[in-house]
């Protein structure tokens, strides 16, 4: 109620008069949701004709075409490893990442290593739960601006901080492997210490499906719905105990 | 091989690159501006705002510079314009590499290597491309579909607390996964991952001491510094 009547009055000074006070604002979440679809979409399919454009830039303009067997034999080759994540990770982040999340992340990309472990941690900030429209916002600004900082830092490195680079010694640059390990340990302890049962049953499927012969393409998913499975069903046990 | 490079590191191919990452930038942007306006309204303060995008900035730092290093060996094989283009975007620099040298070899040139000519890098472009539009098109093409079904069962109450538990159920699970991926790598992986199991709750205890709620913002940077510390003593 209240923010509407905050949403109300703004809105009315919006009509009266300048541009910039309907600009600032405030939005509903249904609201949020609605130009989230536009400007994702929007965004993503900008994204799309611009990557198609550089082949076809290439093939037709520079006439470097490779010829048609070519191409489809390569795509069909990195399709047959590839094509089923592209359907079934957009599904399998989806409850964690919402709406906005969605477009964010797999635009931006590095969803697993950059942008759920920076939601989460912003989320544990903020004591949002992931679920909730307080949880979706403030993933979506965490999440934003680490694809800031990520783009940022990856056009410094491109445009010659790659010269600094080589100043470091190997030792440490080789070190960097271990970043990944650190923030996933983290996270998962970050999760563990609120719901100790969920991240023991959550650490035993991320164990069995990358140790156990299960394939490459489907263990995100099965290691997910996995975990959502046994942890609802312990969920629903110790309820009826009680 | 250095004509191919001459073309991969061409003016045309930058202004490519520099409109793929303007696209990436916007949205973030847009995203970030969309949100604060929405923060009021779910209940975020100003304050909490700030910290949320603080916590981002800093938490960003560690992935972000280990994905330099996979930059570094994309930029030798694809040149500068069109590593800006695939790393900027969709798809892990593992898939693209992957990407780049089926479809060198499809048209006859393993990726780097002196039969590695124009058309070869070109099939490698379009390979690259067209494979990381599968997420792209999906994601524009279903994210509604997936919100609506998720607004009809979060119209009722009692399915409210279910997309909760779910919601955490399925991160735990996609950490889990993560983490189980980098421990079949090594022992020292192990180490560092069960090292930073054992350090994050002693620097969530600490931040819940009255004073250090700053610390909170900064825990997963710590964690990702200690990490790297003792992988780096470790091997």
């Amino acid at each position: 109620m209240e923010t509407e009547s905050v949403e109300k009055t703004v809105n009315s000074k919006g009509t009266a008069g300048s541009q910039e006070l309907t600009d600032n604002s405030l939005l509903s979440f249904e609201k949020f949701h609605e130009k989230s679809h536009f400007w994702g979409r929007l965004t993503i399919w900008t994204a799309i004709l611009l990557t198609l454009m550089v082949p076809m830039y290439l093939s037709f303009v520079l006439d470097l075409h490779p010829g048609w067997t070519a191409i489809i034999s390569g795509f069909a080759a990195y399709a047959s490893i590839i094509a089923f994540v592209w359907v079934i990770e957009p599904i399998s982040y989806y409850p964690v990442l919402g709406v906005s999340g969605t477009y964010l992340a797999f635009l931006t990309g590095n969803i697993g290593n950059m942008c759920l472990p920076c939601a989460s941690v912003a989320q544990n900030v903020v004591g949002a739960q992931p679920g909730t429209k307080k949880g979706e916002i403030t993933a979506t600004l965490a999440m934003a601006t680490a694809s800031l900082v990520n783009i940022f830092i990856i056009m410094f490195v491109i445009f010659g901080g790659s010269y600094l680079l080589n100043y470091l010694p190997e030792s440490l640059t080789d070190a960097f492997r271990f970043v990944l390990p650190a923030i996933f340990g983290g996270a998962i302890a970050q999760f563990a210490i609120q719901r100790p049962l969920w991240g023991a049953v959550g650490i035993a499927f991320g164990l069995f499906v990358n140790l156990g012969p299960v394939p490459r393409a489907l263990q995100t998913f099965l290691c997910i719905l996995g975990t959502v499975i046994v942890c609802m069903a312990l969920d629903r046990i110790k309820k009826q105990n009680k | 091989m250095e004509s191919v490079m001459q073309l991969a590191n061409s003016t045309v191919l930058w202004i490519f690159a520099l409109l793929v990452a303007g696209v990436v930038i916007f949205q973030a942007i847009t995203f970030i501006r969309l949100a604060a306006k929405t923060s009021p309204s779910v209940g975020l303060s100003h304050a909490e705002v700030r910290a949320v995008v603080r916590t981002g900035a800093i938490s960003s730092l560690g992935p972000s510079l280990a994905i330099v290093f996979v930059v570094l060996s994309l930029m030798t094989l694809i040149g500068d314009p069109l590593t800006l283009m695939r790393i900027g975007i969709i798809g892990s620099a593992a898939i693209e590499t992957v990407g780049a040298s089926l479809g060198s070899e499809a048209a006859g040139a393993d990726l780097g290597s002196s039969q590695f000519n124009e058309q070869a890098f070109t099939n490698a472009v379009w390979v690259m491309c067209l494979g990381g539009m599968g997420w792209l098109l999906f994601t524009a093409l279903f994210t509604k579909s997936l919100g609506k079904a998720q607004q009809k069962s979060a119209a009722k109450s009692k399915n409210v607390n279910a997309l909760k538990g779910i919601s955490t159920a399925a991160l735990i699970g996609a950490f889990s996964y993560l983490g189980g991926s980098e421990m079949v790598k090594g022992v020292s992986e192990s180490i560092v991952l069960i090292a930073a199991f054992i350090i994050m709750p002693v620097i969530l205890w600490t931040a819940n001491r009255p004073g250090m709620k700053w610390l909170r913002e900064w825990s997963l940077g710590l964690v990702v510094v200690i990490g790297v510390f003792v992988g780096y003593f470790i091997s």
